[in-house]
């Protein structure tokens, strides 16, 4: 029996030359995980924990299906979902010899054959982070869960419900860095339908072929992910903006915010919308020293109901606006202590007021070339020596272009001198870095473009566009026919009236 | 005696209310410069030369009392005289001659009810001429009085009268006239729009044009709108110096006399135009120049300015502040119209240098009072994006910043990418959603329960990782 086993397992090569051909490839892929499928775990655990071990004789890069299955008969043993520390055996904790299999072969699986054992691989996934929590660590599934994804779909742009679980696990671990691989990619699909012929019978659609896109196989049918709801969504958005605003990222985290407020709706907003503009307001006010106007895509009905619920951030937006009035800022952010607290934005709020400092200084750069440090106390109060130790932290840390200079004329005073060339002083950036970020941005406008054309044709697939076509094309016939054709009122029923699509759906 | 009229409880309210109060004795001579002016006009002239300046006061008091007496406009008599006795208590003319005003008064009373006699009567016999000419005895009479509201009534009443194109033009110059009276300078806009486009052809037309063009500059000038009044001003015809009564007005005695037309369109373009244009439109033009000749002044100010001689330029202007301050429709926008010439020209001056040290402008531009310090002038200028410069508080420079245009023409490019970057972005994850079938909506039931607890589960879990997070 063994044996059968080990001649199933390996039944699947995917390196044989016949196999490169993506449809026979898909054939078999499909075949050996039906087949899988029907094996009992009981025939995996044999000779477990000893040499003869299934995962020391299989690879996991090239037998990632069958290594998949091993893994989930070890875990299904174990029971699948434990409640208490106690029912976790030890090899499958964290650091146990299971557990770092698992973790590797999160790192190590072939990408091309995952596509195909989708639901499996979500079952890895959530086994992963169900353990940590139970163990009281959730911080050691961030990587392993983090080299699943990142090694399925390098772009993670294909969104799951493994993102969300993962940037839950970072938030409540603080860990906002760690979040970054996945934050920095930008969702480029979502989970859609996409009709079964297509997945099956086309040459370069079916999951094993060269995709550019990782939507064309990550979908709402492949398991990979449950079915996602608009929350989902938003949830991701508005924890990864606090991510990044937990980084400082103020930009990042204003337009992950803006993701959420431009959410198609029937005129309603929800909760998730109302918490993202009042951190959106804060996070312009931070990222753009004002806020800019909303972006044309949202839905103005939702927006306003959102509005009429935020006056209190539009007015202490409207008050850091005002750089010449310092203290009106300070006594707005106090008379709305409660609300910030309540809606945990305190510390956005406080973040604010320290800006406000350091927006009014670098305003200065706009009037003047030099000026004493004695000049800008009286401006904004404060002593002189802690004003140039602020100064000094500000330049040092890369927000002034600027420099301290110490003049002993007549009496020794602190001058801050601003660099008026933008290619001068240490902000300055060199026309080599300058042409880098130009080529680096034409790189991303290009892959964007690619996002574009690739969900222009998932849309193309969609029964609603063919039901579009269709009456295009019939309209455009009956135009053409129009003159020649006797126009009877039996002329609507045409024979080719048929569904010339139907076998899509 | 000037210190007692400085003193006097009149000036004190006056100084109080934020009114211009000018003690400088101003450089006309009162009698020959209000010697241009006839009938309503030359009265508000008097009247604000007397409640503006400490030095003319009593004088153009008692000219304005006793031009008041000579007509109908009872109240107006009695507010200047109320004004003389607090101004100089013990004036002849300062006690109210009260028989005078009741009789008058009377007058006024009779002279109305048989007017408007008259207006009914025409009305009954229906001819539409002496209708309408009742009505404008009736205007004409309102007028003299100083009831412009009834003035304005009683000729616009004429309009459906009118049976020639004369006739609508002469009523219209008449709404104009009384629009100017009550300084409703929109009112008096409109009417000129329709005086200028009136069916009038040929010798009509031409004698109507430089009375609409200098109106209208008037107009725009006290509404602020500088460039629109120099054009309307630069333009006016000089025919206008010798135009016949229109209307039974003369414009340039009874409104703006030629030498208003002068100064006012001189100053607005002076605040309005850069140097070529100053040299093109106005210099050099022949229409222009023949009312330029009567202020040589101004003529000068203009080619001091146009020759970069800017600190001379506002010299001369600085010199005659006093009788523009004085000057009944340019007290009010004065103050505009030499800051705006003051940062033109400190802008200008400063275009050929890369770096001028402050004491050279602050030497260069005598401080008007409106300032602690040249520093700070200057400082207002950059904030509000008029000059393009840098103050060095160190060395005392004004320094003209380094421009990089290749430098600037990457950062932009590399700005407006990202920012069509992001907008793509945006729209194709709604695109996304929306095919998805991802959309807020309402779901009876659910949205009842599931949201509300969803939201509130939400907030919590928000509220614990805000405050975890130390945010």
């Amino acid at each position: 029996m063994a044996s059968d086993l080990l001649n199933l397992l390996f039944s699947f090569q995917p390196d044989l030359p016949e196999l490169q051909e993506k449809l026979e490839y898909d054939r078999q892929a499909r075949s050996f995980v039906s087949q899988l499928a029907n094996v009992s775990g009981q025939h995996f655990l044999k000779g477990a924990d000893t040499s003869q071990d299934i995962f020391e004789v299989l690879n996991p890069t090239v037998n990632s299906i069958a290594y998949t299955y091993a893994l989930q008969a070890r875990i299904v043993a174990a029971g699948e979902n434990p409640k208490l520390q106690k029912n976790i055996p030890d090899q499958l904790r964290p650091g146990g010899s299971v557990w770092n299999k698992l973790a590797l072969f999160m790192e190590t699986f072939d990408p091309v054959q995952m596509r195909y054992v989708g639901p499996e691989w979500k079952r890895l996934v959530d086994y992963i982070e169900r353990v940590a929590r139970v163990m009281g660590t959730p911080g050691v599934a961030i990587s392993p869960i983090r080299a699943g994804m990142l090694r399925l779909d390098r772009t993670t742009g294909a969104f799951t419900l493994t993102h969300l679980h993962f940037i839950r696990l970072c938030m409540e671990t603080r860990s906002y860095v760690a979040a970054l691989p996945i934050l920095d990619n930008y969702i480029h699909s979502l989970p859609t339908t996409i009709p079964k012929p297509v997945l099956e019978q086309l040459e370069y659609s079916v999951p094993g072929a060269d995709h550019t896109n990782s939507g064309e196989y990550i979908h709402s049918r492949s398991g990979h992910t449950d079915k996602i709801t608009v929350a989902d969504v938003q949830e991701y958005y508005l924890l990864g903006a606090m991510a990044y605003i937990g980084l400082r990222q103020f930009k990042q985290a204003k337009q992950f915010l803006e993701h959420i407020l431009v959410t198609p709706s029937s005129n309603l907003a929800n909760g998730l919308m109302l918490e993202a503009y009042k951190k959106w307001v804060l996070v312009s006010c931070l990222a753009n020293g004002s806020v800019p106007p909303l972006p044309r895509t949202v839905n103005c009905a939702a927006i306003k109901q959102v509005r009429a619920a935020s006056r209190p951030y539009e007015a202490l937006a409207e008050a850091f606006t005002q750089i010449h009035n310092l203290p009106k800022l300070k006594s707005q952010a106090n008379a709305g202590k409660d609300t910030w607290a309540e809606d945990g934005n305190t510390g956005l709020v406080n973040e604010l007021r320290d800006h406000q400092y350091r927006v009014y200084i670098s305003r200065l750069s706009r009037t003047y070339s030099a000026i004493p440090v004695s000049n800008i106390s009286n401006f904004i109060g404060g002593s002189v020596d802690e004003l140039t130790h602020y100064l000094e932290m500000l330049t040092d840390e890369g927000h002034l272009n600027a420099r301290l200079e110490r003049i002993s004329k007549p009496e020794e005073i602190v001058v801050l001198r601003f660099f008026l060339d933008p290619t001068q002083g240490p902000l300055a950036k060199t026309e080599k870095q300058q042409q880098q970020a130009l080529l680096g941005q034409t790189e991303r406008t290009n892959i964007l473009a690619e996002q574009v054309k690739s969900a222009d044709y998932r849309l193309s697939l969609t029964k609603e566009y063919v039901e579009h076509v269709k009456r295009q094309s019939k309209k455009a016939a009956a135009n053409a026919a129009g003159d020649a054709m006797d126009t009877t009122w039996g002329d609507g029923v045409v024979p080719e009236e048929e569904d010339m699509m139907a076998d899509l759906h | 005696m000037d210190s007692n009229v400085e003193q006097s409880p009149f000036f004190q309210h006056q100084k109080a209310k934020g009114a211009i109060v000018v003690k400088d004795p101003p450089k006309f001579d009162l009698e020959s410069y209000i010697s241009n002016y006839d009938g309503a006009a030359r009265l508000d002239r008097l009247h604000h030369i007397g409640a503006s300046s400490t030095y003319l006061a009593i004088d153009a008091y008692r000219m304005a009392i006793a031009e008041a007496k000579r007509g109908k406009n009872v109240k107006l008599y009695l507010d200047l005289t109320e004004d003389f006795s607090t101004i100089a208590p013990n004036d002849p003319m300062a006690s109210t001659d009260m028989a005078w005003a009741e009789q008058k008064n009377r007058a006024v009373k009779e002279e109305q009810d048989k007017l408007e006699h008259e207006l009914k009567s025409y009305k009954n016999n229906l001819i539409k001429e002496s209708i309408r000419m009742g009505n404008e005895d009736l205007g004409h009479f309102y007028y003299a009085c100083g009831d412009w509201t009834n003035a304005h009534k009683a000729y616009y009443r004429m309009r459906e009268h009118c049976t020639s194109n004369k006739h609508l033009a002469d009523m219209t110059l008449r709404l104009v006239y009384v629009t100017i009276a009550q300084k409703a300078w929109m009112g008096a806009q409109s009417h000129l729009l329709k005086v200028d486009g009136s069916q009038l052809k040929g010798d009509e037309k031409t004698k109507l044009e430089p009375i609409v063009s200098a109106c209208s500059g008037l107009a725009h000038m006290c509404t602020g709108n500088l460039l629109e009044a120099a054009n309307a001003f630069i333009h006016t015809s000089p025919l206008y110096l010798t135009l016949e009564p229109a209307a039974g007005i003369r414009w340039q005695r009874e409104v703006i006399s030629g030498n208003d037309v002068a100064v006012y369109g001189g100053l607005c373009a002076l605040a309005s135009m850069d140097r070529s244009e100053l040299q093109q439109q106005v210099l050099s033009n022949n229409d222009f120049r023949n009312f330029l000749e009567l202020e040589p002044h101004i003529r000068r100010a203009i080619s001091l300015f146009c020759n970069s001689k800017y600190s001379a330029c506002l010299e001369v202007l600085e010199g005659y502040r006093t009788d523009y301050l004085l000057d009944i429709h340019l007290s009010k926008v004065l103050p505009t119209i030499y800051s705006r010439i003051r940062t033109k020209s400190i802008v200008q001056y400063f275009i050929p240098f890369s770096c001028v040290t402050l004491d050279e402008m602050n030497q260069k531009f005598q401080l008007t009072g409106e300032y602690a310090s040249i520093e700070e002038e200057l400082e207002d200028m950059i904030n509000n994006n008029i000059l393009d410069a840098r103050i060095d508080l160190v060395d005392r420079l004004l320094i003209s910043p380094p421009t990089n245009p290749r430098y600037n023409v990457h950062s932009d490019a590399l700005a407006m990418a990202e920012q069509y970057d992001h907008t793509l972005r945006l729209r194709l994850t709604r695109l996304n959603m929306l095919s998805a079938g991802l959309e807020v909506r309402t779901d009876k039931g659910y949205n009842k329960e599931g949201t509300s607890t969803l939201s509130e589960g939400l907030g919590a879990s928000l509220r614990g990782l805000g405050s975890r997070m130390g945010f």
